[in-house]
């Protein structure tokens, strides 16, 4: 989690919550994708006008104005309205970069936001490519253009999130390494979570990963009377005897209590 | 006892995953019967619960995220705004709109005045000299005018009225939605489109005019001009007060003192829009057919009272009903 673009939100029933605030690039991407479809939109009106009034060339000429007058007016002006108040936020482009607006309290926008959000693109383009909107960006920690701010709105990331699987001892622990443990093997929960903790980031390179737990391993290693050998190995098994060890004493004290 | 990161997720994942499955792939809570609902409230205020002991507890930032995702995506789907229907639409068009001009009656008059004053100027200038108006405009595109307003009243040929309503409806709520979002700067946007508009619009009917084809551009444009001039200047009004709303914030900051404003902004705009539709099709298919021009000054006449009653008057009596 990047600490600089979070925004927290209030909600009444006093619970906070985060969002991940899209920054220019990834709205920039979104917005050159909404603009191809755009084009296709266009390209395909075209096509329907040739095709169907090839045969009538005098007024077919006007209707093919006509109709391409009518749909610049749509994509200039209603396409990202009709997305964003029917899409919940989202637009064709939005949606693959995986963007969202919503209010800047966390609740779905609505018409009139989407409309005036998107009118006050007009502003933000000035005077030339969204420079407006994008120094209206980097003033604000919401990187709110001025639409945005106009409409009370902002663009959030949503990206894919999963929980993540429980610590798993790879490959698992032969019997001669659990037998080099002491019977009763405690560990205080600080030092349990920071074991932990190392354990859990998938991030580290396996030599910073290695430097972390040669610093930890010698102290528990002394503590218990083993030899460490490879320091992470060390600490995972360490883990996987405290966990398993804690597991069996719920076990039995939920038996006694329920003969 | 505080429990570790894996005993907390075994715990609480089926409650997360029910409440994921009872918000679906839409994130709609509205269309499930009334139990599903009940159940995924209190479904979320245990998972707000969670996400608390999750950062309280120091627990790695994926479970806090997932429990922040579940938590957005449960509080969006709780308080989603109400969808915006035709009712809506209608409410707007008899009462919204009309009122909110009203309300801002000052900001309509200013508008008016930076439209009308140079419209007038560009008249006299463009009249009196033919030196003037090729100031403004290029000499090709006076000409042109005076050329396009030498014979008319004899209708378009085949298709070409649709055509122009088209390009009308392009152009016109074009320049309305310019002169209005160009107000977030201070208000100077709208006020420099409305006087280039008005500058502009008064120098072709003054050069239209020293040419001797006066009484066409008039019977042209008196009909669809009821609402296609006053919907430019109301969305240069909306501009004007949204800078307005800026500038001279009150007890507020700057943008919650602009948020107070959107409703009206929002009425002002769209009932600007509306208007500028029905402008499009009065002056693609009406203003140049072959209708006599006296008939034309009489229908005319009768659009511009309506529109004048409709901004004075509608969505009064419902106020006196008591609607807000």
């Amino acid at each position: 989690m990047q600490l600089d673009n979070t925004v927290e939100v209030e909600t009444p029933e006093h619970v906070r919550f985060r969002f991940r605030a899209a920054g220019p690039t990834r709205r920039a991407w979104a917005y050159l994708i909404d603009l191809l479809v755009r084009l296709g939109i266009l390209l395909g009106v075209e096509t329907v006008l040739v095709l169907g009034t090839g045969h009538h060339l005098r007024s077919g000429r006007a209707v093919m104005s006509g109709g391409t007058l009518l749909a610049l007016f749509l994509i200039e002006w209603v396409y990202f309205v009709a997305f964003e108040s029917g899409w919940n936020g989202t637009t064709p482009g939005k949606r693959v970069l995986r963007l969202r607006v919503v209010k800047a309290g966390g609740y779905p926008l609505s018409f009139m936001d989407a409309v005036l959000r998107n009118l006050l693109r007009t502003a933000d383009f000035l005077p030339v490519g969204y420079l407006l909107g994008l120094v209206a960006m980097a003033w604000d920690g919401r990187f709110a253009r001025l639409g945005d701010r106009a409409a009370g709105t902002m663009v959030v990331i949503e990206d894919p999130v999963r929980v993540p699987p429980p610590i798993t001892l790879d490959p698992p622990p032969t019997q001669s390494e659990l037998e080099a443990f002491p019977h009763h093997v405690v560990l205080p929960m600080p030092e349990r979570e920071g074991i932990e903790l190392l354990l859990r980031r998938r991030d580290l390179s396996s030599g910073r990963r290695q430097e972390l737990a040669e610093m930890v391993a010698p102290v528990l290693g002394a503590r218990l009377g083993m030899k460490t050998g490879d320091p992470v190995r060390f600490l995972a098994l360490v883990h996987h005897v405290v966990v398993g060890a804690a597991a069996a004493a719920d076990g039995n004290a939920k038996r006694r209590a329920h003969p | 006892m505080k429990r570790t990161q894996d005993e907390f997720v075994s715990a609480r994942k089926p409650a997360w995953d029910e409440l994921d499955s009872l918000l679906g792939k839409k994130n709609v809570l509205h269309k499930l019967p009334p139990a599903s609902i009940s159940r995924a409230a209190s479904l979320y205020r245990e998972i707000c619960s969670d996400l608390m002991r999750a950062r309280g507890a120091g627990y790695t930032s994926e479970i806090v995220d997932v429990l922040d995702s579940l938590a957005a995506r449960t509080c969006a789907a709780m308080y989603s705004a109400p969808p915006y229907r035709l009712g809506a639409l209608w409410e707007l068009v008899a009462v919204g709109f009309p009122r909110a001009v009203r309300r801002n009656a000052r900001f309509v008059a200013i508008a008016a005045a930076l439209f009308v004053l140079p419209g007038a100027l560009g008249f006299v200038g463009a009249y009196r000299s033919r030196g003037f108006a090729v100031q403004i405009m290029t000499e090709s595109m006076v000409s042109q005018m005076e050329k396009s307003y030498s014979d008319l009243g004899r209708g378009r040929e085949d298709g070409a009225d649709a055509m122009m309503a088209s390009f009308y409806v392009h152009n016109n709520v074009g320049i309305a939605f310019r002169c209005f979002a160009t107000g977030i700067l201070f208000g100077l946007g709208s006020m420099f489109f409305l006087v280039y508009n008005g500058l502009v619009i008064g120098v072709v009917a003054g050069a239209v005019g020293a040419a001797g084809h006066g009484r066409n551009l008039f019977t042209f444009i008196i009909g669809h001009g009821a609402f296609e001039l006053t919907a430019i200047v109301i969305s240069g009004a909306a501009g004007i007060a949204m800078g307005y709303a800026l500038v001279n914030s009150g007890p507020l900051g700057r943008w919650a003192s602009l948020r107070a404003k959107a409703g009206d902004l929002f009425a002002m705009i769209m009932g600007a829009a509306l208007m500028l539709l029905v402008a499009a099709f009065i002056e693609g298919f009406w203003s140049p057919s072959s209708v006599p021009p006296p008939v034309k000054w009489s229908v005319a006449a009768v659009l511009h009272l309506l529109v004048l009653f409709y901004l004075l008057f509608a969505g009064r009596s419902s106020a006196a009903r008591g609607h807000r």
